[in-house]
């Protein structure tokens, strides 16, 4: 089943079009792949200059300490990695982040399965709008969805006042003002902006399912339930995969809800790490050193995310 | 083949140098991004954010410059004060300091940590002949470093009561009950009031620092001493400060919200008696035109038995600074002709965009003196710039910012069960630490 849904390899990288002795520029092939390459290289060095270049300057920039442009190598040479060991706000910002990524993450897959699975019965109505609908969220602009929600979430907003018209509280919450409701807040607008765009890569999941296996399934006899577990799900498998890494990157590098929702608050409760970093950076009195230390963190633990992921969800047969 | 060849590579290498060429752009001299100095040196260029209260004011003192120099032109660029700030370290990070304008307005509250951190950005005006003894001292303090001064004060922080009168008057009070009182008696007044009327008298934002660093100021104490050491342990005003805002809080006389919006909200919408904020927030008293006639201003409680115990504090304000780039002598003339020199310029800009003096000569003005009819007939303008003369100096020192939030931050604690002492240990650590 799953050597239909292996990608297929860009015609750059095929292997079997180059000929066995093709080694040399002289031969045809080797003339042809040195074309290639030549094609490939503007695109190669801007992604070199632009990005990695940077990346390692931010490395080199990591190992100095000092306040604004006054920076020197710092002593040790790992220091600013060291003092984040010490540094209580740090420690609270990534447990935070993790707190988002481990509760909201798989309620945000779970819930854009089911829709795009509802969503790609050939028997609903009104298709189209119902999925524009449900992805229009993640078109919105960042900020104001965040303005937004800060109105609807104040002391005297619209959830309040909903919730206390239906009799299910006696006061109004502050929710905004209190450590587990702020974060519960955020983790509620990131469902509300994402879980339409997962939701997307999961229907073109979906729709490239050949019919006939769940056909042939329904044939010999599964339910609705069995044929999903088995033949659909088994076959969204490299999807369900990508929505998880970007999704686990995305939350790690979280910044705008933070920022704008909640601004961090109460006491720092709901800020997550990529939020201090911009604090270490721009708001306090500029740190780059450590900055940039705080963000190579953020790095390794989303490359090691993603590296567990690809592992435990790469089981070829 | 060849041929093929060459065109692939003239075409990569061609790609390449129109991408880098986009990267170091900023030298063209038609993209208004800056460039201050260079080039025409009767021109001048400032960035500043508000386009209804500092644009407005800076091309206002630009035209009174002008008559005297037809020559200068000025070209503000409207740019937010979180841009400028990013922009400035930017700038300085990577030295390119050709990019700053020849005048930039920075918040005061943020000027020694950029003061210091970034000197390269600076050009002293100690001695361009701008007489800064015509200012507050303590508005003054703020850009001053070593004795050197590196900003011309703009807009006036000095903090204010703002009160309802027909609310008080339901309760039995007036201002005069309120005007040079102790905190004690504010929060007395306060639970009355709210008793029968059933209004707070404040509101604020949770977990924001703003008036308790009020209340710090009016004793002459701060978060730091005059070294720059952080004072946030073993610091009896901040302990009487805390103690003060926990009782207005518990008491239910401080009503606290969540955002800007909200706390806004409480005094637009009648929905508490008063407000204690620098006296820029008359502008946004001022959005409820309904409530024209039922304001009045009065000066704000003190902290007896610590320190100095004024009645008088600052919250906020801005200054202009002369950049490292600009044409200085030009840049000092027409900041002290016109910011630090005419009362003319002030009685300009006040009446329409009611931006208050910190230039004490201005407030001798007939129009600094004429009643304002939103607040029953006062002279607040006038009452605003003579507490701005009383405000006790302090220094807010360069960290400033890891202060005001490693507070906040206790307050919260503190409002939800911790013991002040050791919250406010826990502050002075995070700060000793981010200092480190």
């Amino acid at each position: 089943m799953s050597t239909q849904l292996t990608p297929v390899a860009p015609a750059a990288d095929r292997q079997d079009e180059r000929p066995p002795s093709g080694r040399g520029f002289s031969s045809l092939g080797g003339r042809r792949s040195l074309t290639g390459w030549v094609f490939l290289l503007p695109a190669a060095l801007l992604i070199l200059v632009m990005n990695f270049w940077p990346m390692f300057q931010a490395f080199i920039l990591s190992l100095q300490t000092g306040r604004g442009a006054q920076l020197s190598f710092a002593e040790p040479l790992w220091f600013n990695y060291q003092r984040m060991l010490a540094d209580q706000t740090f420690w609270m910002t990534l447990r935070t982040t993790l707190l988002y990524l481990v509760i909201q993450v798989p309620i945000m897959l779970v819930l854009a399965l089911i829709l795009a699975n509802i969503l790609n019965n050939p028997r609903l109505r009104f298709k189209g709008m119902w999925r524009t609908a449900i992805f229009l969220p993640c078109a919105v602009s960042l900020v104001s969805y965040a303005l937004v929600f800060r109105t609807m979430f104040a002391t005297d907003g619209l959830v309040n006042d909903v919730l206390t018209g239906m009799n299910l509280i006696d006061s109004p919450i502050n929710w905004l003002g209190q450590t587990q409701t702020a974060q519960f807040v955020i983790i509620v607008g990131l469902l509300w902006r994402w879980t339409g765009y997962n939701m997307v890569f999961y229907l073109a999941g979906l729709q490239n399912i050949d019919h006939s296996t769940v056909e042939a399934a329904k044939v010999d006899g599964a339910n609705s339930v069995k044929t999903f577990w088995y033949v659909t799900l088994p076959q969204l498998k490299p999807m369900i995969l990508l929505t998880a890494i970007m999704s686990t990157n995305g939350t790690i590098q979280l910044f705008d809800e933070s920022y704008n929702l909640t601004a961090g608050g109460p006491a720092y409760t709901s800020m997550s790490v990529s939020h201090y970093l911009y604090e270490v950076s721009f708001v306090q009195n500029p740190n780059f050193g450590y900055a940039a230390a705080i963000s190579y963190v953020i790095l390794v633990i989303v490359a090691l995310l993603a590296a567990i992921q690809l592992k435990v969800g790469d089981k070829r047969d | 083949m060849r041929k093929k060849m060459t065109l692939a590579s003239v075409a990569g290498v061609a790609t390449i140098t129109l991408a880098l060429a986009g990267c170091g752009g900023g030298s063209d001299p038609t993209d208004g991004g800056g460039g201050g100095g260079d080039g025409d040196d009767q021109t001048l260029t400032v960035w500043a954010w508000d386009p209804a209260f500092n644009v407005y004011a800076m091309n206002e003192a630009a035209t009174i410059y002008q008559q005297d120099n037809p020559d200068v032109t000025v070209e503000v660029i409207e740019t937010p004060w979180e841009d400028i700030q990013t922009k400035l370290t930017t700038l300085a990070q990577t030295g390119e300091l050709e990019e700053l304008p020849d005048i930039f307005l920075m918040q005061n509250n943020a000027f020694q940590k950029n003061l210091i951190n970034y000197p390269e950005l600076f050009t002293a005006v100690t001695d361009s002949g701008i007489d800064f003894t015509e200012f507050p001292e303590s508005v003054v303090a703020f850009s001053t470093t070593e004795g050197d001064n590196y900003g011309v004060p703009f807009d006036n922080g000095a903090a204010v009561s703002a009160l309802r009168t027909d609310i008080l008057a339901e309760a039995g009070y007036t201002v005069e009950d309120f005007t040079d009182i102790t905190w004690d008696e504010f929060i007395a007044n306060g639970e009355d009031i709210l008793a029968k009327t059933g209004k707070p008298l404040l509101s604020g934002t949770a977990g924001e620092s703003d008036l308790i660093t009020m209340i710090l100021q009016s004793t002459g104490a701060s978060l730091f001493d005059a070294d720059g050491n952080p004072t946030i342990t073993d610091n009896d005003a901040l302990l009487q400060a805390i103690d003060v805002y926990t009782r207005l809080v518990e008491s239910g006389v401080l009503v606290e919200v969540n955002s800007w919006d909200e706390y806004i909200g409480t005094f637009v919408n009648s929905n508490v008696a008063g407000t204690i904020n620098g006296v820029w927030i008359l502008g946004s008293i001022q959005t409820a035109a309904d409530q024209t006639g039922l304001w009045n201003i009065t000066n704000l409680p003190s902290l007896e038995g610590v320190g100095e115990a004024t009645n008088y504090s600052a919250n906020g304000g801005s200054s202009w600074v002369v950049s490292s780039n600009a044409n200085t002598e030009l840049a000092a003339d027409f900041l002290g002709a016109t910011f630090a020199g005419s009362t003319e310029f002030y009685d300009t800009i006040l009446p329409s965009s009611g931006a208050i003096a910190n230039w004490i000569p201005a407030s001798e003005s007939a129009v600094y003196a004429e009643p304002h009819p939103f607040f029953a007939d006062q002279p607040v303008f006038q009452l605003a710039v003579e507490f701005g003369a009383q405000v006790p100096s302090v220094n807010t020192g360069a960290y400033y910012y890891e202060g005001r939030d490693a507070v906040s931050a206790a307050i919260t604690n503190i409002l939800n069960g911790a013991d002040p002492e050791s919250a406010l240990a826990e502050a002075q650590a995070t700060v000793e630490f981010a200092m480190q």
